[in-house]
């Protein structure tokens, strides 16, 4: 049951900041190579929200989202706008550039200590016993339940919400979206935002459940095999995908070798590069455009 | 007129800046400050140059003031490689510092080698070149040794248990760390004791549960951990949210003393070679006063290793004289005994054939329910 309960876990973390790499994706083609600095940052604003509104945990975590909103949608104001235009590798090398500044900067600001954002919040992390005897801590199991609500929250957004269905439009025919009125610029910035909003509160979670360092941003980049094994195009594939990756990291460390978890993820995606190279769900046509 | 007076600032500029630069000894550090491991080594820096600042405005070393240049290496070693370049042949270093992983310390060693200065590790894993018999020109002045350090854990575990021990190891998937917990696995059995798992934990990890339902279901009732502080904290604290009751012995790192205040748990013990800051003393006090005054980033707790690394600077340089350059600090180095004030059990002794100390002493502390308790007192090694 432990085991079952390891796997969800792992899944979630990797689901909820797979989904942020999609959206960019699905929406610009563009690789956002700097999505786990993003996330970092989000727990680093979360830390900086948590010392500003001490007394109201609640306003700390709201203040914290919504600069993490801001900040993406800043990311693509004023740097990924004027990548518009130029070839997709620019922008993500554009992200490489900006994901090495953020790491950077945020020593600067937070420096490079572990820090605990739960502790200045006043939140404990208690472990809740499950049936079957297993056990989660609260902030893991909360991690999970967000992931879930963000997926169906997203997947109600992309099928029904005006600008979600826009976003889909933008993404499968930018110049057909772009002569039916839809504004592109306020598309891919509504995209970048959302991406950061997710990733953050990954990032935000994982520093509650566990601490925060100044190496957070590593995970970010082990999530990214699970969007690529699920489909880069693919919302679903995300959640598969890291449901597949977090499987198979937690059964190598209990069955085969705990090193080997730092290396599945990547066997994974290999294998499947070779034998389905667009991902479970993502679909051919996006690869060849890629 | 005006092109005149452009060329007489220039030249003043020229005159003036050599002269500076000659009335200062430049010391050259290439550090982790930023980078997964920069927890580790940023705050033994800054401590460093908070220390050097306090002796430069006491008027410095032999009447000269000492220059730190302090370069980011991110823990790469290419990046390690040429900061060591130019802090050896455009800042003229005299002294080099290496406060980074151990994968930067090859280039650096060749460096400094070449360039015929001699090499400090400060915060950093020290080689086994510093280790009897030592290699001319590198010195270690970290806390922490390998192959010691799971000695005394294991010393202590065994002394403290009161039922058989079935000890679990976990590591950080780096040599060191593995290295070390290879050798503490290999000393168990003869210890008397059970190992009955051992996890090699990938950094970084999003969540350590897996690795810690291994050892809880491998039956453990004492941990022992030695890597950097994030593995060994996070394996913990997995272990605890799983229901696992037993011991846990672990490396007192920089941020040990913040984190059993933070845990709070009595059965997570740390073994150390500093003393924490819990003692009150003197030069505590003193460190903490300079931190504040300083406006430093870190905890005064955390600021031990670099203030010995400053303590231990400021003696070479004294020790090599006025005209002190880079073979006359290292000679100094090869005979340098430096009281700690307490800080460890003992001075920072280095002769020529050992570089590291002569005794490596050990505490142990651990939460006692309301403060930071002693468990057990300085205990001593030799190292021959």
């Amino acid at each position: 049951m432990q085991l079952a309960v390891n796997i969800v876990v792992l899944s979630a973390i990797y689901a909820l900041i797979a989904c942020g790499y999609v959206l960019i994706y699905r929406v610009s083609r563009v690789l956002n190579l700097a999505h786990g600095e993003l996330m970092m940052l989000g727990a680093y604003l979360l830390l900086t929200t948590a010392s500003l509104f001490g007394g109201n945990p609640w306003m700390a975590i709201g203040a914290a989202l919504v600069l993490s909103l801001v900040v993406g949608v800043l990311v693509y104001v004023l740097l990924m706008r004027k990548m518009t235009g130029e070839m997709v590798l620019a922008a993500v090398l554009t992200t490489v550039a900006l994901g090495i500044l953020l790491r950077g900067v945020m020593v600067l600001i937070w420096s490079a200590q572990q820090q605990y954002p739960g502790q200045a919040l006043g939140f404990s992390n208690p472990a809740l016993v499950l049936p079957g005897g297993a056990r989660i801590s609260l902030m893991a199991a909360l991690l999970v339940g967000v992931t879930a609500a963000t997926y169906l929250g997203l997947f109600i957004f992309l099928r029904f919400g005006r600008w979600g269905v826009r976003m889909r439009a933008a993404g499968q025919n930018p110049l057909l979206a772009a002569q039916r009125g839809i504004n592109l610029h306020a598309i891919y910035a509504l995209a970048w935002g959302l991406s950061t909003f997710t990733g953050s509160i990954a990032g935000m979670l994982m520093a509650l459940d566990s601490g925060l360092t100044s190496s957070m941003m590593i995970i970010g980049l082990k999530a990214f095999p699970a969007a690529l094994v699920g489909g880069l195009d693919s919302l679903v594939g995300a959640l598969i995908g890291a449901a597949i990756i977090g499987a198979s990291e937690v059964l190598s460390i209990q069955y085969i070798d705990p090193l080997l978890s730092d290396v599945i993820p990547f066997l994974v995606l290999i294998v499947m590069l070779v034998l389905r190279p667009w991902g479970l769900f993502g679909t051919r046509e996006e690869l060849d455009r890629v | 007129m005006r092109s005149s007076m452009i060329l007489a600032a220039g030249l003043a500029t020229a005159l003036v800046t050599p002269a500076l630069a000659q009335d200062a000894y430049v010391v050259g550090i290439t550090a982790a400050l930023t980078g997964p491991p920069a927890s580790t080594y940023a705050p033994a820096i800054d401590a460093l140059r908070i220390y050097i600042d306090r002796v430069n405005k006491a008027g410095g070393v032999n009447g000269k003031k000492i220059n730190l240049v302090i370069q980011d290496d991110s823990a790469e070693p290419s990046k390690a490689a040429a900061n060591a370049k130019k802090l050896l042949t455009q800042d003229n270093a005299v002294l080099m510092i290496n406060a980074s992983l151990s994968s930067t310390y090859a280039p650096v060693v060749a460096e400094a080698r070449n360039a015929g200065v001699p090499l400090l590790f400060a915060s950093s894993v020290c080689p086994k070149d510093v280790y009897p018999p030592a290699k001319e020109g590198q010195f270690c002045t970290t806390a922490f040794a390998a192959t010691y350090d799971s000695r005394a854990s294991l010393a202590f575990i065994k002394e403290t248990a009161k039922e058989p021990v079935k000890i679990g190891f976990s590591a950080m998937a780096i040599p060191l760390s593995r290295g070390e917990i290879d050798f503490a696995e290999s000393q168990a059995g003869p210890l008397g004791m059970t190992a009955v798992d051992k996890e090699i934990i990938p950094p970084p990890t999003a969540d350590y549960t897996p690795f810690a339902t291994k050892i809880k279901d491998a039956g453990a009732n004492w941990v022992f951990s030695w890597a950097p502080w994030v593995t060994q904290v996070r394996t913990f604290e997995a272990l605890r949210r799983l229901g696992w009751t037993g011991d846990y012995v672990t490396w007192a790192h920089l941020e040990a003393e913040g984190e059993l205040k933070r845990i709070k748990d009595s059965k997570l013990y740390v073994v150390g070679a500093n003393a924490l800051f819990e003692d009150n003393l003197p030069v505590q006090k003193e460190i903490a006063a300079a931190v504040k005054e300083a406006g430093g980033k870190y905890p005064a707790e955390q600021m031990t290793e670099g203030w010995i690394a400053g303590m231990v600077i400021e003696a070479a340089i004294k020790g090599a004289g006025k005209d002190a350059n880079a073979a006359k600090i290292q000679a100094s180095m090869q005979n340098l005994k430096v009281d700690l004030k307490g800080l460890r059990g003992g001075p920072i002794e280095w002769t020529k054939d050992n570089h590291f100390r002569t005794k490596q002493f050990y505490r142990v502390y651990r939460w006692d329910g309301s403060k930071i308790a002693l468990v057990k007192d300085w205990f001593a090694y030799d190292v021959k």
